[in-house]
């Protein structure tokens, strides 16, 4: 005979964490259900040999001194009462030949020492021989011949068949739920696994405007799905913000750069001599420096829309910076003949960034500075 | 004459930068990567470094942060295109001794050069004297002759930063970052309005000059001939 490899591709959502788990659980809620059910056997069938044993020790006790023909006719009396043909009991001979009851023959092994034991012994009555499972005690009498008295614990049989029974009913049908509930439970997460995969290779692919499906439940895979949403919402205001920075500039200086080629062309054209040349080319190098103070402004002003300097952020008192600025540009007023005031009351410390908090203020004041008259206030 | 080590991968840059210090006199050496500029600044003795941040390789600040760990301490310029404010600190924790965002003019790149090479003598000097001008810094009265000079604390502090640089230029964005500790360029000619001021307390009519503007550059501070 031939064996040959087989590959069985198994369905993918086996190997979901969450088909794992419910194949554990239901492990576990199987192995309990069985130590459950384990427990229950064993302490009813430690009950049930308790009870056996103080009936047949004390039907052994009662009997215990009476002599052959009295043995006898009170082994027929026993086991005349005996509907239920649970009751065991023999007088066998020194030799160990049954003389009076329904045991056939002595239980090979049995201890004779008056204590109950567990035996298989085969009953013989009217109805003929049948092997029964039973608790018995034997003791020798003093004229030697053995007492055997027991009692059948097929019982102990029944209530094992009934746990068993109870254990099959219960516990199969509770893995087996398990199972299916795991199997479900993993296809529907890996189904939307497989949504959300696809929605995130089209973010890739540049459609920033794509979002993650999110369901009616607070679970786990929504709460992601939120969150992952939420960052896709921030990126793309952020590009969004970027594109409007990158056209701010585009627009801003057209302006100063057409200035620029048209001061170079005309150098190029028009300058005589080499000082000409130089003057056009200073001034072409002034607009290339306002560009530049362009851009440096308005990168300055989307950083700051961004807050992308949190990091620098200090609690700090606008009187130092409002003192500061009114330090740096009092001179440039007080030469305009402009009044600058340092008036202030009460500030609170603020969080903030001193630098930018102290160029926002610098630049209000240089504004106000440029656009006051001569002698203003 | 002072020779400097330029680490720039970028040709265009590189060729600016060394074809403007060359016409000053320095001796120069280039590299194109952080891992050549890092064996040559171990091998060559250099007076200054000029490092761009970003580089093939092995970036700028490693290789500022490697030298500074071989106790290699010669003065560093940092070159960068990013110019926000953590950026700096950042080139400048790394072990960097000025840092100066691009574009840049020449003129500064020089200017910042010069300041590197020549740092003052003796920081700890508590009275600074530049031909007939004394600063004491412990009493903070500054005088030119027996002229004592009524300086605002700014005006001090301006005046001191000038004496410690005597006969260097100063540009305009270095004394806002060194004085005023400001790192943006404010539009109005801030720089110039309190040189303005401070100049006509030291040099008075009389005098001969000792603040001297220098064109398209900034300012620089020296005694009279």
């Amino acid at each position: 005979m031939a064996w040959g490899l087989c590959c069985v591709h198994l369905p993918e959502y086996v190997h979901s964490i969450t088909f794992r788990w419910a194949v554990g659980v239901a492990g576990a809620f199987g192995v309990c259900t069985l130590l459950l059910f384990g427990f229950v056997y064993w302490q009813t069938a430690e009950f049930v040999t308790a009870a056996v044993d103080t009936i047949i020790t004390a039907d052994a006790r009662v009997n215990g001194a009476s002599t052959t023909s009295d043995m006898s006719r009170f082994i027929r009396q026993y086991l005349e009462d005996d509907p239920r043909r649970v009751k065991l009991a023999e007088l066998f001979t020194a030799t160990g030949t049954p003389s009076a009851g329904n045991v056939a023959e002595m239980p090979p092994g049995l201890p004779i020492d008056d204590m109950p034991h567990s035996a298989r012994l085969a009953r013989l009555d009217s109805r003929g021989r049948e092997t029964q499972t039973a608790r018995v005690i034997a003791r020798r009498l003093s004229s030697g011949e053995i007492f055997l008295v027991g009692h059948d614990t097929s019982l102990l049989r029944q209530v094992g068949q009934v746990v068993t029974r109870a254990l099959a009913l219960g516990l199969l049908p509770a893995v087996c739920l398990a199972l299916l509930t795991g199997t479900w439970l993993s296809k529907r997460a890996q189904r939307r696994i497989d949504e959300m995969n696809r929605r995130v290779q089209r973010v890739i692919a540049g459609e920033f405007k794509e979002r993650l499906p999110v369901g009616g439940y607070d679970d786990p895979l929504n709460r992601l799905a939120k969150i992952v949403n939420d960052m896709l919402d921030r990126i793309e205001r952020l590009i969004g913000e970027l594109s409007s920075v990158g056209d701010d500039i585009a627009h801003d200086l057209r302006t100063p750069l057409t200035r620029v080629r048209a001061i170079l062309e005309r150098g190029r054209n028009n300058a005589q001599t080499l000082d000409e040349l130089s003057e056009e080319t200073d001034r072409a190098i002034a607009g290339l420096d306002q560009s530049l103070a362009i851009i440096t402004a308005l990168l300055r002003i989307a950083e700051i829309d961004h807050t992308r300097r949190s990091a620098a952020m200090t609690t700090l008192r606008l009187e130092e910076i409002l003192r500061a600025v009114h330090e740096l540009y009092h001179p440039i007023a007080e030469d305009k003949g402009i009044a600058l005031r340092f008036d202030l009351h009460d500030v609170a410390a603020v969080s903030g960034d001193r630098d930018l908090l102290l160029e926002a203020v610098a630049n209000l004041v240089d504004n106000a500075i440029k656009n006051t008259d001569r002698r203003g206030d | 004459m002072a020779k400097v080590l330029v680490i720039e991968d970028d040709e265009g840059t590189a060729e600016e930068i060394v074809t403007a210090l060359g016409d000053r006199g320095y001796m120069l050496d280039r590299a194109a990567d952080g891992a050549d500029g890092l064996q040559r600044a171990r091998a060559g003795e250099w007076d200054v470094l000029v490092v761009d941040r970003m580089l093939p390789e092995l970036d700028g600040l490693s290789v500022i942060e490697t030298l500074r760990s071989e106790g290699i301490s010669t003065p560093v310029l940092v070159l960068s295109a990013l110019n926000a404010v953590n950026d700096r600190v950042r080139g400048l924790r790394a072990g960097g001794d000025d840092y100066l965002a691009k574009p840049f003019a020449l003129s500064e790149l020089t200017a910042r050069l010069e300041a590197l090479l020549r740092r003052p003598a003796e920081p700890r000097a508590t009275v600074l004297r530049v031909g007939s001008l004394e600063l004491d810094l412990l009493s903070r009265k500054a005088c030119r002759g027996r002229r004592e000079l009524e300086l605002l604390p700014r005006e001090f502090q301006l005046l001191e930063y000038m004496m410690r640089r005597e006969g260097q230029v100063l540009t305009r964005a270095m004394l806002l970052e060194n004085v005023w500790n400001y790192r943006f360029v404010p539009q109005t000619n801030l720089v110039d309005v309190h040189i303005g001021r401070l100049r006509r307390k030291v040099d008075s009519p009389d005098e001969p000059p000792m603040i001297l503007s220098v064109r398209g550059l900034g300012f620089m501070l020296r005694a009279p001939a």
